[in-house]
């Protein structure tokens, strides 16, 4: 007679281990140093792939489910939000050039993480990574395209959204998140996950994130807010991914900590000086304000990041040192930005402006130590240089930092009458840099960060200009060459937005919208 | 009116409140779900409801889609119970384990020492024997304190389960503790429930363990200790004991004694403010640093179980770690509290530890 044993039930985490594990293959016919020649030069030792712990179960299978009906939700809210006009229902229009910036600086960034996650997942030999790489590669592709459908709305009634691709491989200021990417996609498997899974994703993600999906609830956005809702339910696991990547790397090896040690402080350096184009946004940007960036800096580093970086000193890391001085430039860090944006405004890719009086209440009471003592009188004289029509265009262009890319207009933490800059000689040329962490970057590989595609720089050497563009004529404007080379139309699509045509247009559009004649 | 929650795959049940969320509950319960955002947004904590119905409360639709509703998936950190419930979390199964029920016994005191000038020992002898796994904790009741209860780690092995014993340490100002030690007496009854907690010893990995105890935290080591070397276990096992001073270190020559019985476990005591040039031959220092030295910053191989304040545990948990011993091997007891719940300012790099 058959007795019915009862089974024992199989946790999920085995039932996920059965179904994912002994997957893969042990080559044949090339050794595995050959189908993995990226898994050892960065000098991280692994000695046992199977202590990963997968910090997600996730299925394929369970994967498309998932999305799929995300993607239905999120389209939906996009359809009707285009149906209605809810464009009109903006705080104002100058709101959308912190659209603009998103869809330029942010945006092509997510279809870079994707390329890098799917490279790292082909370049590690454990099982466990590869599979947790391989969906987020999937996830950074659909974010990328969303949230170009969510924008792409706007393209159809306002300038400087048309071309966000080209621009963000050739205007000046967008070389700073490319050129974050750039370096982190040139390094090596490990360093990647550092730099994006962990600096980017875990440390510095709220500070990306949050200001921008709050400041899209603040002032009416539905379509962004709806798609960072969409996204969000994916960074969890991006940011345990990011985490586990850390802690698998500090355990195998002791010789790894330094290692880690060095990018830690590289990446978390880097994502504070992309995060300056963040804190402008915020505390300039937005018609309606969710926080200052000083108050998000301090909950969302100080406090969280600080939290991690207590339980990291477990395991011998310290917190990087170079985020001492991002605890001060928090007090200027968006005035210092905005004031070079504005001043180059006419070579941005948005549309600038100067605060109001109240504005300018709301900053002063935000910044007590640094507004009112530094940056009010500046911007009073250029608000009124502007109101008298003389709205102030610098026509020459910045020097960028080597290694950021930020331009060097910067001030020294300790002292606000001098620009902070760093020198460093290589093979008989010199090399400026921002900062103390962006010249040790540069010290530490010179070789890579001597290669930089530096905007300004190529924009001297003449390198961009369209096509048979002859420099040497009567007259030659290499202003107006340079923006034809960026596709951007002077005046449309950048300078005041005081008298520009997306302020013309969105009130007499929501003009119509509100009243009857 | 509050429903019951059973959470497999351990298959222990718990009581909800009404308007607790399942995570709240479970936490407290000490029964870690993995969550983070803890409003409803990341689905960190998503879990499966078998048996029952709940409410999903603030859930985001983006986080617990509409086909997941469908099969029974919830948030743990939104959802609030409508009737009893079985949920499935990703939980891992601990094989060692005996999931005891947890009973209420009455108790007599039937002997008290002072075993350092702040810590007295009790024992109480139950009215039936209580099966517990060593390094478990019980709570007592006080009728004449109105009825409060505290947390006491039972400090006896579970081969003796009709008397166990309970080092309890003058907490200053504290009100239960002062009152147990100057009016508890031989005779004096008490209500004792238990075991609770999920501290004890990973018998099935079968590695070499490291105690490590100090201040009034001797009670679960000692325990599993005694557990261990009654069983006959003879893996090599060490504990690391610290105090302040000499008169602080009870139970000093039990365990010299234990040491010299069971060539398998090592004792090694140590005194941070020992004045120097004593004759004292032990380690001088922190637990952590006798640890270190005695080891020679070296723990890989076995599993570590700590107790003791909390500045003690942390500077464990760093040695142990710097010495590459890592959060899957090291054991503590944990309590949560409402704000774990709610992790205002802990990183999630750690789970347990």
């Amino acid at each position: 007679m058959d007795m019915q044993v009862k089974k024992k039930k199989l946790g999920l985490k085995e039932k996920y281990a059965h179904m994912t594990r002994g997957l893969d293959w042990q080559p044949s016919y090339q050794t595995k140093e050959a189908v993995f020649p990226y898994a050892t030069y960065e000098g991280i030792k692994v000695h046992d792939w199977d202590k990963w712990e997968d910090p997600f179960r996730l299925t394929m299978d369970a994967y498309w489910k998932y999305q799929a009906e995300k993607e239905r939700k999120l389209y939906a809210v996009l359809d009707a939000f285009a149906q209605n006009n809810g464009h009109l229902g903006l705080t104002d229009a100058r709101y959308l050039n912190a659209v603009k910036l998103f869809l330029t600086g942010i945006s092509p960034l997510e279809y870079m993480a994707h390329r890098g996650f799917a490279t790292a997942g082909r370049n590690f030999p454990g099982v466990g990574p590869r599979v947790a790489c391989l969906m987020q590669a999937v996830d950074e592709i659909r974010h990328s395209q969303t949230q170009i459908h969510a924008i792409s709305n706007y393209n159809k009634y306002y300038n400087g959204f048309h071309d966000f691709k080209h621009m963000l491989e050739r205007v000046w200021y967008l070389s700073v998140p490319k050129s974050f990417f750039d370096d982190a996609f040139s390094a090596g498997p490990f360093e990647w996950m550092v730099a994006i899974g962990f600096s980017f994703e875990y440390v510095l993600t709220n500070l990306l994130f949050v200001p921008f999906m709050s400041g899209a609830a603040y002032n009416g956005d539905m379509a962004t807010v709806t798609f960072g809702f969409s996204a969000q339910s994916d960074e969890a696991r991006h940011m345990t991914l990011g985490l586990e990547c850390i802690k698998f790397m500090l355990e195998q090896d002791p010789d790894n900590v330094p290692i880690v040690q060095k990018w830690i402080d590289k990446w978390a350096w880097r994502g504070v000086r992309v995060l300056s184009l963040v804190s402008m946004m915020m505390d300039y940007m937005l018609p309606k304000r969710v926080m200052s960036w000083k108050e998000a800096w301090e909950i969302y580093f100080e406090q969280n990041g600080g939290a991690l970086f207590n339980d990291l000193a477990r395991y011998g890391i310290k917190m990087p040192e170079c985020l001492s001085r991002a605890s001060i430039d928090k007090e200027h860090a968006s005035h210092q930005t905005w004031s070079i944006l504005y001043q180059y405004g006419g070579a941005a890719a948005f549309h600038t402006f100067m605060p109001s009086d109240e504005e300018m209440d709301w900053l002063s009471a935000k910044y007590p130590n640094t507004f009112d003592k530094y940056y009010r009188e500046r911007f009073t004289y250029w608000r009124e240089q502007e109101q008298k029509g003389n709205r102030f265009y610098n026509n020459t262009l910045p020097m960028l930092c080597q290694v950021c890319q930020v331009p060097m207009a910067v001030t020294e933490p300790d002292n606000m009458l001098q620009i902070s800059y760093r020198e460093s000689d290589y093979k008989g040329e010199k090399y400026h840099t921002c900062s103390d962490g962006c010249k040790q970057i540069f010290d530490d590989e010179p070789e890579k960060y001597i290669q930089a595609w530096l905007p300004v720089h190529q924009i001297y050497m003449g390198n961009c200009f369209p096509e048979g563009t002859d420099p040497t004529v009567e007259g030659f404007d290499p202003l107006a060459k340079v923006l034809e080379w960026y596709h951007l139309v002077p005046g449309k699509d950048n300078m005041d937005y005081n008298g520009s045509e997306d302020q013309k247009n969105f009130n007499a559009w929501r003009g119509l919208a509100t009243k009857n004649d | 009116m509050s429903y019951e929650l059973t959470i497999e795959p351990l298959g222990q049940t718990i009581e909800v409140e009404e308007g607790q969320t399942i995570l709240d509950a479970a936490l407290r319960a000490g029964i870690y779900i993995p969550h983070a955002c803890c409003h409803g947004l990341c689905a960190t904590c998503k879990v499966q409801v078998t048996d029952g119905d709940v409410d999903h409360g603030e859930a985001s639709t983006f986080a617990l889609m509409d086909f997941e509703r469908e099969e029974g998936k919830t948030l743990a950190c939104c959802a609030r119970l409508e009737s009893d419930v079985t949920i499935e979390a990703e939980i891992e199964e601990d094989p060692d384990s005996l999931n005891l029920p947890i009973e209420d016994f009455d108790g007599e005191v039937i002997r008290i020492e002072t075993l350092t000038p702040t810590i007295r020992g009790v024992w109480v002898k139950l009215d039936r024997p209580m099966q517990f796994q060593a390094g478990q904790y019980v709570n007592i009741e006080l009728p004449e304190l109105a009825g409060q209860s505290r947390a006491f780690s039972l400090a006896s092995a579970p081969q003796s389960p009709d008397v166990v014993e309970l080092n309890i340490r003058i907490v200053p100002g504290g009100q239960v503790t002062t009152w147990l030690h100057e009016n508890l007496a031989v005779g004096g009854k008490i209500k004792i429930t238990g075991p609770y907690g999920r501290f004890f010893v990973k018998k099935s990995a079968n590695v070499p363990l490291i105690f490590m105890a100090g201040g009034s935290g001797l009670s679960s080591p000692k325990s599993m200790i005694e557990d261990l070397l009654a069983e006959g276990c003879t893996l090599p096992m060490t504990l690391v004991y610290g105090q302040r001073c000499r008169d602080e270190l009870y139970y000093d020559a039990e365990f010299r004694a234990l040491a010299a019985k069971h060539p398998n476990f090592t004792y090694v005591p140590a005194l941070s403010s020992e004045p120097e040039g004593s004759d004292w031959n032990g380690a001088r220092g922190f637990v952590h640093e006798a640890a270190k030295a005695h080891f020679d910053n070296d723990f890989r191989g076995h599993k570590a179980y700590l107790c003791g304040p909390p500045a003690m545990i942390e500077a464990c948990i760093s040695t142990l770690m710097q010495g590459r011993l890592y959060e899957r091997d090291i054991y503590m007891e944990k309590f949560f509290s409402a704000a774990d719940a709610s992790q205002q300012l802990k990183s999630p790099l750690f789970k347990n530890i």
